[in-house]
């Protein structure tokens, strides 16, 4: 079955949602929601690890078309992973419908018009 | 003289054609039960209660109002970025209904602009959870 729209969660550090956003926003997202939220680490983890982590976290749910999903999740990766300062972890779930949408209609910059003479065609 | 007696020859009998018989219908707990899905809703705060109701409407028991923020990129030019998002636990048999609702308070309530989107659930344990969730005894 395919869907048309995923919506994708990023995890990330409190503080982290503006990086997560425009990475997003480079590969074609539009808008996403950001709620805040306090994680659940195992301390023995942490022990055994020797990571600290830090329970703020700030939860960024963007909802993208199908096609940019991959490039979506990859620019998050890169710029908001796990191996970044955000800690992101970032997932994709199918959506089945939507609305409130609207259409994205990016508005054109008036070209100017070149002052130059053209050459009368032949 | 002998009296000729006449054997009626009746036509030949046709057996009574017998109403079909219609299969026993299935009792409502014998059907499949209905799939829930997870309906999220982000709407301005301001408005939150009014949808959360508006969505209990359609048998929903049980929903989480969380509060968020809009990321738009007019930051500054009274762009209302405060949301409150609601997730709401709804069957499948009433999102059709309740999404066409939402869409049209998105267009008409003034400031009441949103999105709504489903997610289909995979799977889920306990009975008495699901009757409460599908608002099905």
């Amino acid at each position: 079955m395919e869907f048309k729209h995923e919506v994708i969660f990023c995890i990330v550090n409190a503080g982290f949602s503006e990086a997560v956003m425009d990475a997003a926003r480079e590969v074609g997202a539009r808008g996403g929601t950001v709620l805040h939220a306090s994680g659940t680490a195992n301390t023995d983890a942490e022990k055994i690890f020797g990571i600290t982590i830090q329970p703020e976290k700030d939860v960024v749910m963007i909802l993208v078309s199908s096609e940019i999903r991959d490039k979506v999740l990859h620019a998050l990766y890169e710029s908001a992973g796990l191996k970044t300062e955000g800690q992101g972890i970032a997932f994709a779930l199918p959506v089945q419908d939507v609305v409130g949408l609207t259409a994205f209609t990016p508005v054109e910059k008036p070209t100017q018009k070149s002052t130059q003479p053209t050459e009368p065609q032949e | 003289m002998e009296k000729k007696v006449r054997k009626r020859i009746s036509p030949p009998r046709i057996p009574p054609v017998k109403p079909p018989v219609k299969p026993p219908v299935k009792k409502d707990k014998t059907l499949a039960p209905h799939k829930l899905m997870l309906l999220v809703t982000i709407v301005p705060r301001r408005k939150a209660e009014y949808y959360v109701d508006l969505i209990a409407s359609f048998e929903c028991n049980m929903q989480l109002s969380v509060t968020s923020f809009g990321t738009s990129g007019v930051f500054g030019l009274g762009y209302d970025i405060d949301k409150q998002t609601i997730f709401s636990v709804i069957r499948q048999d009433r999102v059709s209904e309740a999404l066409a609702k939402l869409n049209e308070k998105f267009t008409t309530i003034r400031g009441g602009k949103g999105v709504a989107f489903t997610v289909p659930f995979t799977s889920m344990v306990g009975v008495s959870s699901y009757q409460f969730l599908s608002n099905k005894q």
